[in-house]
């Protein structure tokens, strides 16, 4: 133990040591400002966002305009944000999951794991130092939902449930570090997945101590089952953690959206899948039908489990059963913003594809058709997806049967915009920055964030107008044809950036 | 069989498809293995197996009698490897790379160890430079200065002479000597046919069977002969 710990102090010290003879003391405080001024810039927005729409809440009208009939607004607005604090809870478990949370570097997974002392001091105070940033970070991230969702609390509620949040999220951290102890990990991952139902519940119960002392004894009894085993984590888990978190972070750092999907995305299966090979088999002649069998039978292989889509659906269902009835404004962003991630998570096989771009040039067939090919599945499921919600909509009451037909309609361009954002191209570092607000940021950023958003948001305008409308014009009609040829043709004809 | 390294009917490969035939072996203490094969063969696979960095497909391998456990720390005292893992810290020069192997091996004197690596890999002058300032020749002197600077019953070495010149490739020859000569197993895979003849005493050539040939005849298969 005290020879890891000396491994570690030495390999740290000699770290600080080189740090400090690169950066000088103005380098520290320019980072400093432009930080602070950074997060006092993102803090403001927020907190102008936060306060206009607890307004508009405080000023609904119940009963009145709403994208479904009110008569089927009959879900208690309490369970709903619990069911969101349990999903969110989930989410913090997955995410820890995929990036860890007990990792080491590529370096020190090289240098330091084939030592033979006790990895515990290794990989100890990093995690704990996660834990500590997950908690702050999810206490931070919960007060604005807890000022929306609470509009009769104090001060002193909402920050007693921001910090309670704060600890079901480290409980969840440590959660995920449990299952990294086990390799048959399928019962311990329900029975956190269970456990965390009454986690959720915590925030919602006033201000009170016992609630807070009740999540950070469940962390203190979880961390003491964790702590001592943190060093029995197997080395290719250390380093395979230590991968996808690297990975990601300098995703983060160069503010690169496709690299951090590419990242975070499930590692693909080991097992070989055998879908679609009847339609592949079959004998074809043509290039371009070649091209769209292979595009349809990857998308059928490798697209993750829909469970993310069915997720996001099931709350753009719910928001709008809310009882009291939430303003129609924020329930059309969350269909859009619910939209937009789907559409995004559609996008997997063409970023993958977008990586190597030289495959399809060697193809003898227009680059043209070959975007078209590979907008046909995004395009189908997001078809797909929107036909469901719409259509569940439309039994709940909004609209008429004809809001189905938009729906489809405004799926087959947010598929083409899933196909523009899985090439949108990487940020050009080597020219001069532009100068923002929120500092510094390389040029042609925004736009080369926004591509693939863009058309997804065209696409979806006319359907959401038409539900803020709650009637399905003609004109809407033409409108949404014309927004998803336009998002289809602009992606059939914009060369990939990569 | 030897007492140091066993496989028996070891079957290596990915996703459930072996990529070699099967391999079994035994290797007594100070043998020199040398595994040779045309790229692709599966050589580096088959050694990254015995050395516990992926998972058999089936078979079994033993290290001392007990079965490969690269995470217990009597396994990590035991077994040395250099791969082709051009991973450094950025912040630590050569010698405190050097250093660090050399302390958490509890090697005695590891100063003084570290410079004799250091001397001996021909990278003396550059011990205060950081590896991203390193030749990648350099570099892997520095790696293979990391594997041999601690102690070890069994090192494997997975084409050690990638990147070195001829002078650097007979001191690592004379070096796998000596240290077979004291007492430790090394495994070795290597294109160099002057490395095999110089230093090993069993050879094994992977390909859809894999079967054991004298050393002068792996030799005249890594010179195409």
């Amino acid at each position: 133990m005290r020879l890891a710990r000396n491994v570690v102090s030495f390999t740290r010290r000699a770290a600080r040591q080189y740090n400090r003879a690169r950066s000088s003391t103005r380098d520290l405080f320019v980072d400093l400002y432009s930080n602070a001024l950074a997060g006092a810039c993102v803090v403001m927005i927020v907190a102008s966002l936060v306060v206009a729409l607890r307004g508009e809440i405080a000023a609904r009208n119940i009963g009145g305009t709403t994208l479904v009939a009110a008569h089927w607004q009959v879900v208690p607005a309490g369970i709903v944000w619990m069911l969101l604090t349990y999903l969110a809870l989930v989410g913090v478990v997955v995410l820890a999951r995929r990036l860890g949370p007990v990792t080491v570097g590529q370096a020190e997974g090289a240098w330091w794991l084939p030592l033979p002392v006790d990895r515990r001091p290794m990989v100890l105070p990093s995690f704990l130092r996660r834990l500590v940033a997950v908690g702050a970070v999810a206490s931070v991230a919960y007060v604005p939902f807890s000022l929306l969702t609470a509009l009769d609390r104090s001060p002193w509620d909402h920050a007693n449930s921001a910090v309670i949040f704060g600890g079901a999220s480290i409980v969840a951290v440590i959660g995920a570090a449990a299952l990294q102890l086990t390799s048959a990990a399928g019962a311990l991952r329900a029975t956190i997945l269970l456990g965390l139902i009454p986690v959720a519940v915590l925030p919602f119960l006033g201000f009170s101590m016992w609630p807070l002392i009740l999540v950070l004894s469940l962390a203190a009894v979880l961390l003491a089952y964790v702590v001592p085993r943190v060093g029995d984590v197997r080395g290719v888990e250390l380093q395979r953690g230590g991968a996808v978190s690297g990975h990601a972070a300098a995703s983060i750092f160069f503010i690169d959206m496709n690299e951090l999907r590419r990242s975070l995305v499930a590692a693909p299966s080991t097992r070989v899948s055998r879908r679609g090979s009847r339609y592949y088999g079959r004998p074809t002649r043509r290039p371009l039908t070649a091209v769209i069998r292979a595009d349809v039978v990857a998308f059928l292989r490798l697209q993750p489990p829909p469970t993310a889509a069915l997720v996001w659906l099931g709350l753009c269902v719910s928001i709008t059963l809310i009882t009291p009835a939430l303003p129609v404004f924020l329930q059309l962003t969350v269909t859009l913003i619910a939209g937009c991630l789907v559409t995004a998570g559609t996008g997997t096989i063409a970023r993958r594809t977008a990586v190597i771009p030289e495959l399809d040039a060697l193809l003898p067939v227009s680059p043209v058709l070959v975007r078209c090919s590979r907008m046909i599945m995004p395009a189908s499921a997001m078809a797909a997806w929107m036909g469901a919600l719409t259509g569940t909509l439309v039994v709940l009451g909004a609209g008429t049967p004809f809001l189905v037909l938009l729906g489809v309609l405004a799926g087959l361009g947010m598929g083409a915009g899933a196909a523009r954002a899985a090439t949108r191209p990487a940020t050009d570092w080597t020219t001069p920055p532009v100068e923002t607000p929120f500092g510094s940021v390389p040029r042609d950023q925004v736009s080369s964030l926004l591509r693939g958003t863009d058309m997804t948001v065209l696409s979806m305008a006319p359907l959401l107008l038409t539900l803020y409308l709650d009637t399905v014009h003609p004109w809407l009609l033409l409108a949404q044809i014309t927004a998803s040829i336009t998002a289809i043709t602009v992606q059939a004809s914009t060369p990939s950036a990569r | 069989m030897g007492d140091v390294l066993e496989a028996d009917g070891l079957l290596v490969g990915y996703v459930g498809t072996p990529v070699c035939g099967e391999v079994s072996l035994g290797l007594a203490s100070g043998e020199v293995l040398a595994v040779v094969g045309f790229n692709g063969a599966g050589k580096s696979t088959v050694v990254r197996t015995l050395a516990g960095r992926q998972d058999p497909l089936a078979g079994d391998v033993r290290v001392h009698g007990l079965p490969v456990m690269p995470d217990a720390v009597e396994f990590r005292r035991q077994v040395a490897a250099v791969f082709d893992e051009d991973v450094f810290f950025p912040s630590l020069t050569v010698r405190e790379h050097l250093l660090l192997v050399a302390r958490g091996h509890s090697v005695s004197s590891p100063e003084e160890a570290v410079d004799a690596e250091l001397k001996f890999f021909g990278i003396a002058d550059r011990a205060h430079a950081v590896p991203d300032a390193l030749s990648s020749g350099q570099r892997r002197r520095l790696l293979l200065a990391a594997g041999f600077i601690r102690p070890s019953s069994l090192l494997f070495l997975d084409e050690p002479e990638q990147r070195l010149d001829p002078v650097m490739r007979d001191a690592l020859s004379r070096r796998i000597q000596g240290c077979a000569d004291a007492g430790t197993t090394v495994v070795l895979v290597t294109h160099d046919p002057r490395l095999l003849v110089q230093t090993a005493t069993a050879c094994l050539v992977i390909d859809e069977t894999v079967k054991p040939v004298s050393t002068e005849r792996g030799a005249q298969i890594i010179a195409g002969a």
